[in-house]
């Protein structure tokens, strides 16, 4: 289970405090977080969850330097980010940040060397250098065989691999991913939380994932429940796990217990 | 250059609406490239038509004016004066096609020869044309438009005098420069007498061939000099210039085909535009991934102009590519063909193909900057949120 404070000794890679997110969208006024404080420490991998509308995608987009807060402060491998201007924020993602979506979103004229070799074109190596950084993505998530394919004739597995190899190229202090087994079968879905996890425990990579696949509760090492904006902690949070784990059919009686049921 | 890759290929992300777009930027260009180079063409042609050493002497109010006939007689003693001979308008009328259909003139025979010695007529045909009275030599375009040979027998309808005159084809000017025909001035006089007119005692125009070009401008403010304060001031004009003026209105036409050049272009410019923001639209998604993995702004912004304005100067280099290969092929043909003669006169010049380049750089850039600069602007938590 998650807890505010990183719930372990190791240096946190991001710290979140006291973060509100508040949207208008039209005459609505919506305040997507309320008052986050977290902290994650490097190498490990956790998983947002909660129902759609939590603000777990907003944590999120904070986290990964897309978005910034209207209070509070957002502190990822020593940078606090709320003062960074757009093109800055542009900057320090290619740098630290590994992204990873739900709908693969690779680019269909470009095949999968190419494709992986993307967010070096904002480094200063040469295309040699480029290709060759892509070619040892490509291996780590086991699509060496793969590279000079279209994203039309990669499978969906295939296609998120290739994502994730584009996430880890540029050696990223943090990878982030965004329901990246939601387009997904189970087999695939297992296969890439795996691949996930090995990334964890092979480059000592942090992952945050946000997901509602309760099958990612049995790769990550934390989970943090949030809940109409609000970081779901002690009792609310157990409860909510426990909700998790008895929809994937991994409910034991302590488990039904918690819910009261 | 590191970027060419990725805009070279979402240059062939729909390889039908790319060389759709191409292929309209690419004939604007050739449109282009050849209207432009139609002012320096028909300075070429004026210079190949016209010579240098003849001179125009008609009344300054204008050519409907006439000059007395006399008034040639003291041309001829203009010092530099090689020779002069008077023309006048008949417009007549050939009976077949009952209406004036080419140029006709009555001169005097025995001077046309040495103003014209640049017009290639056979010397006996010449001396044909002083010993009929009815004699007439014709240009070779219309000789082959209807079928005329040396000898034929016409009916000339004249639309400006009352007559209608019987000629005999005694001579051809050998060349495509001169699509007119010439009557003997005596036989057009005699028949006005015969129909109860006092004769011809008018010129229209009086052509005049210097001894020395160099001496073309002293010898028109001579006889301008010799008619001022008369009742038929002179205005002279050099032939390239006369004729100039004559088809004065072909500037005020190709005034009209430029300003509709430029509103083509100006199409073309929305047609790409609309091209641009489509294909931008359509990779709201991808642009979205593009700048969460840290793609800033300028690099959206560049990429995707640089898109537009790729596609822009290879279907604007191919345009002129293209215009330089029509000319090339109109001067292969006019070599040929005498009668596309004055086409070969267009070439596509250095200026001109920097322009071309320019206009399609710079349709490109139109085309481009308004999508581009919307893709690159949002914010990336807005694009994806639009997105996602």
């Amino acid at each position: 289970m998650g807890s505010a404070d990183g719930g372990n000794g190791a240096a946190p890679l991001i710290v979140i405090r006291n973060v509100s997110r508040r949207y208008v969208r039209g005459v609505d006024d919506i305040h997507a977080l309320e008052n986050v404080s977290l902290s994650i420490p490097t190498g490990h991998f956790v998983a947002f969850m909660g129902p759609s509308g939590s603000g777990k995608s907003t944590l999120l987009n904070l986290v990964s330097g897309i978005d910034r807060p209207n209070d509070g402060e957002v502190l990822v491998a020593g940078q606090l980010l709320n003062d960074l201007t757009e093109d800055e924020l542009a900057r320090w993602r290619a740098r630290h940040i590994g992204l990873i979506f739900q709908f693969f979103n690779l680019i269909p004229v470009l095949d999968a060397r190419d494709n992986v070799a993307l967010p070096l074109l904002l480094t200063h190596l040469n295309k040699a250098e480029r290709l060759r950084r892509a070619d040892t993505a490509l291996r780590i998530v086991g699509l060496d065989n793969r590279a000079d394919h279209y994203p039309r004739t990669l499978s969906g597995g295939e296609q998120q691999r290739v994502a994730i190899a584009r996430a880890i190229v540029t050696d990223p202090d943090l990878i982030v991913a965004d329901e990246p087994t939601g387009d997904l079968d189970a087999r695939n879905a297992e296969a890439i939380l795996g691949l996930l996890r090995q990334l964890k425990h092979d480059f000592g990579k942090t992952v945050v994932m946000v997901t509602h696949d309760p099958r990612a509760l049995r790769f990550v090492d934390d989970a943090f429940h949030l809940d109409k904006g609000v970081l779901l902690e002690g009792e609310e949070a157990e409860r909510a796990a426990a909700a998790i784990h008895l929809a994937a059919g991994g409910g034991t009686a302590a488990a039904a217990a918690r819910l009261g049921r | 250059m590191r970027y060419l890759g990725l805009i070279w290929a979402n240059l062939g992300r729909n390889k039908l609406r790319t060389a759709l777009t191409g292929g309209a930027i690419m004939l604007a260009v050739v449109l282009v490239c050849l209207l432009l180079s139609m002012p320096a063409g028909l300075n070429a042609i004026l210079d190949h038509v016209a010579n240098n050493a003849r001179i125009s002497v008609h009344a300054k109010g204008g050519l409907v004016y006439q000059m007395p006939y006399s008034f040639t007689r003291k041309v001829r003693q203009v010092d530099g004066v090689a020779a002069a001979v008077a023309q006048t308008w008949f417009g007549g009328a050939f009976e077949e096609a009952g209406r004036v259909t080419f140029p006709n003139f009555a001169v005097e025979p025995e001077y046309v020869g040495a103003v014209y010695p640049d017009y290639p007529i056979a010397p006996e045909q010449l001396a044909d044309f002083q010993r009929y009275r009815d004699g007439a030599i014709a240009g070779r375009q219309i000789m082959h438009k209807y079928g005329w040979k040396i000898g034929d027998r016409i009916t000339l309808r004249s639309t400006a005098w009352p007559v209608n005159l019987d000629l005999r084809i005694v001579g051809e000017i050998a060349n495509e420069r001169a699509p007119m025909l010439w009557l003997t001035r005596e036989y057009l006089d005699q028949a006005l007498k015969a129909a109860g007119r006092p004769g011809l005692g008018t010129v229209g125009i009086i052509w005049v061939r210097a001894t020395d070009a160099n001496r073309v401008n002293s010898i028109m403010r001579q006889i301008d000099e010799m008619s001022r304060n008369s009742e038929y001031e002179t205005a002279c004009e050099t032939e390239k210039s006369f004729l100039s003026n004559f088809f004065g209105s072909l500037q005020g036409f190709v005034t009209i085909i430029l300003i509709v050049t430029g509103l083509v272009a100006l199409c073309i410019v929305f047609i790409a535009a609309n091209t641009a923001s489509m294909g931008v639209r359509e990779r709201a998604g991808e642009l979205a991934v593009l700048k969460a993995i840290g793609f800033g702004r300028r690099v959206i912004f560049g990429t995707l102009l640089a898109e537009a304005m790729a596609l822009s100067a290879v279907a604007g280099g191919a345009g002129v590519v293209v215009a330089m290969s029509l000319t090339g092929a109109l001067r292969v043909f006019a070599g040929w063909n005498d009668s596309l003669g004055p086409l070969g006169s267009f070439i596509i010049t250095a200026p001109v193909i920097v322009q071309g380049v320019f206009l399609s750089l710079f349709v490109g850039m139109l085309a481009g900057v308004v999508p581009s600069y919307g893709a690159a602007r949002k914010p990336v938590v807005q694009t994806l949120h639009e997105v996602f």
